[in-house]
């Protein structure tokens, strides 16, 4: 009932600041799940960014004296209400978030047509980073294929990859197989045996034939491109088949506290390559404290507030709003369209300074995105989980973007086909 | 291609005993809560006609509830009683609010009654409990972990206590269940209106008290089955698509037969896994049982319609 005090208490919170900022502010519609099978790993990331915007507007009045309009439509993760959340929101829309590689995909062409920027940080279609071809949409500060190259490269500094098994466990949706073609060409390239095992929407808890799979291929490493209650699964199956936890290695999405606690220290040696890390010292952190968590302006619960998925909304928000204050430095209005948006979040430069401006110390790494490159290729830490939290493995890993660069033209180049007449930015120089 | 077909998965058979006993192990722990799960929809099904949409939803309801009430600090134990008593209670409400007034109604109405009663379970719970994942109160309830490593013929073949535990409890629970329906007043209730509506009213069965007491032994079986699918993977929303795999069993095994989904769930647990690894990974890519039992079902479905074990239905114009 505590839940659902604080529940109601938000909700009031909520509708009030809502019914304030609705009169005049930057609506920035986020499809958010809460609910449905990937509620878990939704909920924090959630919180994450609508924690950030509500202290934006009660710490400085909004970004540029103008309030935010920050405002959730439930999509359950399902593509379907994904896409009515999208033609719900889009009226008003300075940009749209569609919080899922099938969404993503479905409304990709509609903001093309509607003029609207798709933020899509850390997900999405990953050709998106050829903004000449994708010009409303982005998915900063690292995209799936930075993803796939950082974690070979990572393994690749453990020893040479010739003639070594790699399993790559994904979720059999977009998401999973988006690293695929960057995953086979690095295989080829480095030698290294590249085998994809599927797991389904109905097996994510239930990863026994998977799991037998591996432990008959015996791979030298796993990667998993795994999503809500996929992760948890997978990792309880890794330590019932005993792989060795220290060789299986997730992308940023499989790196929640919460998946690893049901294991605890049978998880220890886990990894995770992230482009975000939790920073309790940082003073964002305060800042949320003070003007939002002390207001009772929240939905968040504190221990949530220290993991990698709570921090990584922080910054999801944080890179909206810089896309938001460049725009409106630039274009000398604080009113600005999602037309003037667009050119803010291809202007974006998080330089060190800048993130330590921001508050956001340690929490990201520095990254620029430009007209032609609408991901930022920010790189990323390798996470690792010492039994109760995730802590950093490694330094900086960037990636090799020289390696796919070829891929990224290939396929933006198939999409605009497939889907002509598709305007590509020609003025777009780089 | 025909050699890795028919030749290549049976010699692997051969030369690994001890990793096709661990694949039919491991088929043997998910079939028998297929049929656990099955089971829920069986029983309501036989005594009212009514195709239980929430059943998965019954399970996260479960599940939450006990991890819930342990997090308030109440002794993991008494959280059981009190989970318990819970899903009494959502027994009783939903024969009071949803089905007694759609008495007579047809069953496609009843049908959408369940959805509606998924739909509410799944924002109540929401509310209630939050959308987060939750760990599985298994140290707390004594479901022992760790694992037996045996060496047949020299292999490998390792059984987590919990998965050990999940067989010996489904199974008592199943034969417990068995025992009821055969051997005492109730359960004959129960199967006499399964066998003919009108007959077992005109003999005084309480219509309201046997939906009762079905629904609330789908609610101890969604308890059961939540412990064992949140203690391997935690406590979520995701739990509902678990039921899910139930449906092909009921197919496979009929929608009114206790024997079928018993069997049913056993069969599916055991081939798809079967098929999965020798023949579903090897040949086209794995993921084979998201379809595989579906298949399976439409086979037997194709020869049997009322399913293996199903009541034929004779209808005279």
């Amino acid at each position: 009932m505590k839940h659902f005090a604080k529940l109601a208490a938000a909700a009031v919170v909520a509708s009030v600041t809502a019914g304030a900022a609705m009169a005049e502010g930057l609506y920035t519609p986020n499809l958010s799940y809460r609910t449905g099978p990937f509620a878990a790993t939704g909920i924090p990331l959630m919180n994450g960014q609508a924690d950030y915007m509500n202290m934006l507007n009660a710490r400085d009045g909004g970004i540029g004296g103008v309030m935010i309009d920050f405002d959730e439509c439930e999509t359950g993760y399902s593509t379907e209400k994904g896409v009515e959340c999208y033609e719900k929101t889009k009226g008003k829309a300075i940009v749209t978030q569609p919080w899922s590689t099938g969404i993503t995909l479905q409304v990709l062409p509609k903001t093309n047509v509607d003029e609207i920027p798709i933020l899509a940080p850390g997900y999405g279609f990953s050709p998106m980073m050829d903004g000449k071809t994708f010009q409303w949409a982005f998915n900063a500060p690292s995209g799936y294929w930075d993803g796939a190259d950082m974690i070979i490269q990572y393994l690749e500094s453990q020893g040479d990859l010739a003639g070594k098994k790699i399993a790559f466990l994904h979720l059999d949706h977009p998401y999973g197989k988006e690293p695929i073609p960057v995953l086979e060409a690095l295989a080829a390239a480095k030698g290294f045996e590249f085998t994809p095992i599927p797991v389904g929407l109905k097996e994510m808890q239930n990863q026994s034939a998977q799991w037998l799979q591996i432990r008959r291929m015996r791979p030298d490493n796993v990667i998993m491109w795994g999503w809500g209650a996929m992760n948890a699964g997978a990792i309880t199956e890794a330590v019932k088949t005993k792989y060795p936890m220290e060789n299986f290695i997730g992308v940023w999405w499989a790196g929640h506290d919460a998946d690893l606690k049901i294991v605890g220290e049978d998880g220890k040696g886990y990894k995770s390559i992230s482009w975000s890390f939790p920073n309790p010292d940082a003073p964002v952190m305060a800042d949320i404290q003070k003007h939002v968590v002390e207001a009772g302006n929240t939905q968040s619960n504190p221990e949530e507030m220290s993991g990698v998925f709570y921090s990584r909304g922080i910054v999801i928000s944080a890179i909206l709003a810089e896309g938001i204050a460049v725009a409106q430095e630039h274009f000398g209005t604080a009113e600005i369209n999602a037309s003037q948006l667009r050119w803010g979040l291809e202007n974006i430069n998080m330089t060190e300074e800048r993130i330590a401006e921001l508050g956001l110390d340690g929490m990201v790494p520095p990254f620029a995105t430009s007209c032609s490159n609408h991901t930022g290729n920010s790189g990323g830490w390798m996470l690792e989980w010492d039994g109760s939290k995730f802590v950093k493995a490694s330094d900086l890993l960037t990636p090799n973007t020289d390696a796919y660069a070829a891929l990224v033209a290939e396929k933006a180049g198939e999409y605009a086909t497939s889907n002509a007449p598709w305007p590509v930015n020609e003025e777009c120089e780089g | 291609m025909l050699n890795e077909i028919f030749i290549k998965p049976f010699v692997d058979m051969v030369e690994a005993p001890d990793f096709l006993l661990q694949v039919l192990w491991e088929g043997l722990v998910s079939g028998i809560l297929y049929a656990l799960i099955a089971l829920g929809f069986v029983l309501i099904f036989r005594s009212s006609r009514i195709f239980n949409f929430a059943q998965g939803i019954m399970v996260v309801f479960a599940a939450l509830t006990l991890v819930g009430l342990y997090a308030m600090g109440v002794p993991a134990w008494i959280c059981v009683l009190l989970t318990l008593g819970v899903m009494f209670v959502l027994a009783v409400a939903i024969e009071r609010v949803v089905l007694r007034p759609l008495v007579g109604q047809p069953d496609i109405i009843l049908f959408m009654a369940t959805i509606g009663i998924t739909l509410f379970l799944i924002g109540f719970g929401e509310i209630i409990f939050g959308g987060e994942n939750k760990v599985m109160i298994s140290e707390e309830l004594g479901i022992p972990t760790g694992d037996t490593v045996l060496e047949p013929w020299g292999g490998l073949l390792i059984l987590q206590h919990l998965d050990i535990t999940v067989v010996v409890v489904a199974t008592l629970l199943v034969l417990a269940l068995l025992a009821f329906l055969n051997y005492t007043q109730m359960g004959r209730a129960i199967r006499a209106l399964g066998d003919d509506h009108q007959a077992a009213l005109s003999v005084g069965i309480s219509l309201q008290t046997v939906w009762v007491l079905v629904w609330f032994i789908a609610g101890i079986i969604a308890l059961v089955t939540g412990i064992a699918w949140g203690a391997r993977a935690g406590v979520s929303f995701a739990l509902e698509v678990i039921a899910y795999k139930a449906l092909p069993v009921l197919m496979l095994g009929g929608l009114e037969s206790i024997t079928g989904a018993i069997i049913g769930g056993l069969m599916i647990g055991m081939l798809e896994k079967l098929f999965e690894i020798y023949w579903g990974q090897p040949l086209l890519g794995g993921n084979t049982e998201t379809w595989f039992a579906f298949v399976l079902a439409l086979v037997v479905l194709l020869f049997r319609p009322q399913g293996l074990f199903g009541e034929k239905i004779i209808e005279r114009v």
